[in-house]
């Protein structure tokens, strides 16, 4: 799974070589930014559930008919299950990512292939970009988080909307 | 290709989890270690030849039989084979250590070496026995307690948990091929 370690590594052992002075600098530029990389990965963990819910109800506050835009009145309240559930899930792996320090949880557990699936399902992806952007914006340091560890977040978040754009 | 970190995603993601306070410890320790882990690194790739050679030349004194006709290192071939082998077993650590992670040692050294060490026929008794070596090598380079030690300030018994560390992955190598 690609981090900074992995791709270190890779290469050094694609050159058939010791890990070098330069390999170490990388590896010791990451260890310097995980300190804060883990602080957000462990308030994320401790209110994951507060996020999620506070997108869902920015999601239903814009597209009051849900992700599908043709969902019955009555499955109103399944359809925002559904769509809590998914951003818990994108919120698991923002947090598998900044344990990482990359975004190989991401790319390999949601990202490859999530435009085909919402296509066929014909979900709106424009409704998790509300959501995430509603994330965005909900983050507040030092309320929340630190500084830098509000920015390690955020910018996972912005990579999670670009590739739904 | 795993390290310390995403194996916690791995084994997190199996039951569907978020990584919280008691795995993230064990990686904040992992940080907190980080510059003597770099150093534990650095220690064995700076004497790398070093080992290597020494961990050869020891199993050749240990069994004179080694370097007689039919031995295991008779001609020059089968011995800079040796020597090339053990350099590649040596890096594999180095990159285990480097990771915190056993994973790139497994699956892109060892899987697969007992068999081909058994189809070449490669005594995996000398073998093991010169991973023993370069273990002892590497434990004594980390902890800077090795005879011929550059006397540089290192606080003692500083890096025994790094040390214990690689020695794992060196066991892990002689298990697999013995």
């Amino acid at each position: 799974m690609k981090s900074v370690i992995t791709t270190v590594v890779g290469a050094a052992d694609s050159a058939s070589r010791f890990p070098s002075s330069s390999d170490m600098e990388s590896v010791q530029g990451s260890i310097q930014r995980a300190a804060a990389r883990l602080e957000a990965a462990e308030k994320l963990s401790q209110n994951y559930d507060g996020i999620a819910q506070r997108a869902v109800d920015a999601v239903y506050a814009q597209y009051p008919n849900g992700a599908t835009g043709r969902q019955p009145r009555q499955c109103a309240t399944e359809g925002k299950e559904k769509c809590k559930r998914d951003f818990v899930h994108y919120l698991r792996l923002i947090n598998y990512c900044l344990v990482t320090g990359g975004t190989g949880p991401l790319d390999e557990l949601a990202i490859n292939g999530q435009k085909e699936v919402y296509k066929a399902l014909s979900i709106d992806a424009g409704t998790y970009v509300a959501g995430f952007s509603q994330m965005r914006n909900d983050g507040c340091a030092p309320r929340d988080m630190s500084p830098q560890a509000l920015t390690s977040y955020n910018q996972l978040l912005d990579y999670v909307i670009n590739s739904l754009g | 290709m795993l390290d310390a970190f995403s194996r916690k995603a791995v084994s997190a993601d199996s039951s569907g989890a978020f990584i919280g306070g008691g795995e993230l410890a064990s990686l904040k320790s992992f940080i907190a270690d980080g510059n003597k882990r770099l150093d534990a690194v650095n220690a064995i790739s700076g004497n790398a030849a070093c080992i290597v050679s020494d961990a050869v030349a020891g199993i050749c004194c240990e069994n004179t039989g080694l370097t007689a006709p039919n031995g295991g290192v008779y001609t020059n071939r089968k011995m800079a084979a040796c020597l090339r082998d053990g350099e590649i077993v040596l890096r594999y650590v180095s990159y285990a250590l480097l990771a915190g992670d056993a994973s790139v040692l497994q699956d892109r050294c060892l899987n697969g070496l007992r068999e081909t060490y058994a189809a070449l026929g490669v005594p995996t008794g000398s073998a093991a026995r010169a991973v023993a070596i370069m273990k002892a090598a590497a434990g004594a380079l980390i902890t800077n307690t090795n005879s011929q030690a550059k006397k540089a300030a290192v606080t003692q018994g500083d890096c025994a948990s790094l040390s214990s560390e690689a020695g794992s992955y060196f066991d892990q190598v002689i298990s697999a091929i013995s």
